[in-house]
């Protein structure tokens, strides 16, 4: 992978844009679970990004680039809403019963951030493709 | 297995083996193929497109194992795939532009008046 010069980083921040696509997935999948096999409700997962040194290529000028990889996958520990529900499975003796710290709208919120990331790296993609065929058309 | 790598002995030796296949006077025959002194340039050239046509192989080949992967479900990169899909495409369009240039060349010398 080094005909298009740069795509190597890109290509490892659309995995980190899709991982992160992945787990807000996975956030609004369990926004009402309240049963995990850790015991209590589902809590939010959230993910942190951290810079990866690209392999060096000759071809940048030895230039070190660093791509992103996702560093970390951590609980938000924020305790979740109490709902007083008695007939839920998961209720309390008082009849509370814990929902998972899921804000829905937060989580649209990151669905659109990493979709449009997503987006941004895709252009970078078509541009440096765009670039090549720029220089191969010197010929013409 | 760099293309840009591959192709720049090419594009700088091409033009001295056929600098000195000029000066040679086999050159004049084309058709003499069997003669041993003729195979050393044929080879030379058979030898540059056969080491790019490789390369671009190489690439279609790894863009192809990345669209089975995707297809088959053992990998979610579609953009990997995609990807890997592109740069075979510019691959191609670069050997394209290095054969246009060998064959300009090699129409060029044999229109020379001699």
């Amino acid at each position: 992978m080094n005909l298009i010069s740069g795509v190597d980083v890109t290509a490892g921040a659309l995995n980190a844009q899709k991982l992160r696509l992945d787990i807000v997935a996975q956030n609004i999948a369990n926004a009402e679970t309240t049963r995990t096999a850790e015991g209590g409700p589902y809590q939010r997962q959230v993910v942190s990004f951290a810079t990866e040194l690209v392999k060096q290529q000759a071809n940048n000028g030895g230039i070190p680039l660093q791509t992103v990889k996702v560093a970390s996958i951590t609980s938000d520990p924020t305790p979740g809403q109490k709902v007083y529900n008695p007939q839920h499975p998961d209720a309390g003796a008082d009849g509370m019963v814990t929902m998972p710290n899921v804000n829905l709208a937060f989580e649209m919120v990151d669905l659109i951030t990493a979709s449009r990331a997503y987006e941004a790296n895709l252009s970078v993609v078509k541009n440096a493709k765009q670039m090549a065929e720029k220089a191969l058309e010197i010929g013409h | 297995m760099t293309p840009i790598g591959s192709v720049n002995p090419l594009s700088t030796s091409p033009l001295m083996r056929l600098d000195a296949a000029s000066l040679s006077p086999e050159v004049a025959q084309p058709a003499a193929a069997g003669s041993a002194s003729a195979a050393v340039p044929t080879d030379a050239f058979s030898a540059m497109l056969d080491h790019l046509v490789g390369d671009v192989t190489a690439k279609d080949a790894a863009a192809t194992a990345a669209t089975n992967q995707v297809l088959m479900g053992n990998s979610g990169q579609l953009h990997q795939s995609v990807i890997a899909m592109q740069e075979a495409g510019v691959a191609f369009s670069l050997m394209v532009q290095v054969r246009n240039k060998l064959v300009e060349s090699y129409q060029e010398l044999m229109r020379m008046q001699v």
